[in-house]
């Protein structure tokens, strides 16, 4: 039971109130934008007039990305990466951000939420507003009725005091176990968005590595990972297996030096040693 | 072998596990309702065969869902894999 009442007084059950009831205008804002960016771009693709639009459209949804990877982190306190610097990803001339935005993987899985997100808005929204509704139309329909609106369950007519109250054991039943599956919903909602958006991707990980390693001169595996927590956030994908993947990928092209150490494999910036 | 490594190692050897257990999850819950929608029509009147529709649809997701538990492995897996295989047999 204090389980159970406990999420009343859990903020993150009013995040996530807040996120489903947020997710369906902004999963309506984002799936419109996006589908008419993609045809109007497609379609006017041999007029050239497309080219701008697609690379528009794009932007847009990187930029719608970034807002409801906000969201989720303030709402849902989502483990949300935070992006790296954005000196370090917007470095180049215009063609080589423009190729760093088409062959990003991070784009392309972006595209995919801001269409998803129509869908998952529509069930999110569908599951808070009928929530709500249980929980307090026991205690509405009393109202309703002195009021003189008569209520129809099939053929039965709702219009007595006495049979307004018929509602109210399963508004009863809601308002207890209401808000903790409010916070599931949450949880599940977050777990999606991190999914799709909260990825780190390998090259932002070997850049996170090489400015670690320039920062402290030989560091091991650990401290890396600690770094890389430091600088992302803890629990965002930073996994061991893929900070060994970015270090074998730096080791690779001779951008990262090893020795070993003591403890292990120790790693600093430059040549094989 | 470097501690860092192990560690990596035996991550991944627990996800590969907890990867099994969710798809042997989901195909008990699968036969067990596919079980149960073959004996309904088998009680009903049991003339066409409906419950091939949930058979195959779902199975369709069942497959997929073994493919990524028993098959597909990331991309950071891979190069690590082979990184190991390189190193015991150099060239």
């Amino acid at each position: 039971m204090t389980w159970l009442l406990e999420a009343y007084t859990d903020r993150r059950t009013y995040g996530a109130l807040g996120y489903l009831l947020v997710g369906l205008p902004l999963g309506i804002f984002g799936f419109v934008v996006v589908v008419t960016g993609l045809s109007l771009g497609f379609g006017l693709l041999v007029t050239l007039i497309g080219i701008p639009i697609l690379v528009l459209t794009l932007l847009f949804v990187r930029g719608l990305a970034g807002l409801h990877r906000q969201i989720a982190w303030s709402m849902l306190q989502a483990p949300i990466p935070r992006r790296p610097d954005r000196r370090v990803r917007a470095q180049g001339m215009f063609w080589q951000r423009l190729r760093e935005l088409i062959t990003s993987p991070q784009t392309w899985r972006e595209l995919a939420f801001a269409l998803a997100s129509l869908p998952l808005g529509v069930i999110g929204f569908s599951f808070a507003v009928t929530l709500i509704a249980l929980m307090f139309s026991g205690f509405a329909q009393p109202i309703i009725t002195a009021a003189g609106v008569e209520t129809q369950i099939g053929t039965w007519t709702i219009d007595t005091l006495q049979e307004s109250l018929v509602y109210l054991p399963l508004s009863l039943l809601f308002l207890l176990v209401g808000p903790r599956i409010l916070f599931g919903l949450g949880a599940v909602a977050g777990r999606v968005t991190v999914w799709f958006l909260g990825r780190i991707g390998l090259n932002d990980l070997k850049v996170g590595v090489v400015q670690a390693l320039a920062k402290d001169g030989e560091l091991d595996g650990f401290a890396i990972l600690d770094q890389l927590q430091l600088r992302f956030g803890a629990d965002a994908h930073l996994s061991p297996t893929r900070v060994q993947a970015a270090l074998l990928a730096l080791e690779s092209n001779g951008q990262v030096g090893v020795r070993t150490g003591a403890t292990g494999r120790l790693y600093r910036l430059g040549e094989q040693t | 072998m470097d501690e860092f490594r192990e560690m990596a190692a035996r991550e991944r050897e627990a996800k590969r596990i907890a990867r099994r257990q969710w798809f042997w999850l989901h195909f008990a819950v699968y036969a067990t309702t596919q079980a149960f929608l073959i004996i309904i029509w088998a009680l009903s009147s049991a003339t066409y065969p409906w419950y091939i529709f949930p058979l195959f649809g779902w199975g369709i997701l069942i497959a997929a869902h073994a493919v990524f538990a028993f098959v597909v492995k990331t991309p950071e897996e891979i190069m690590i894999e082979r990184e190991a295989h390189e190193s015991s047999n150099p060239r």
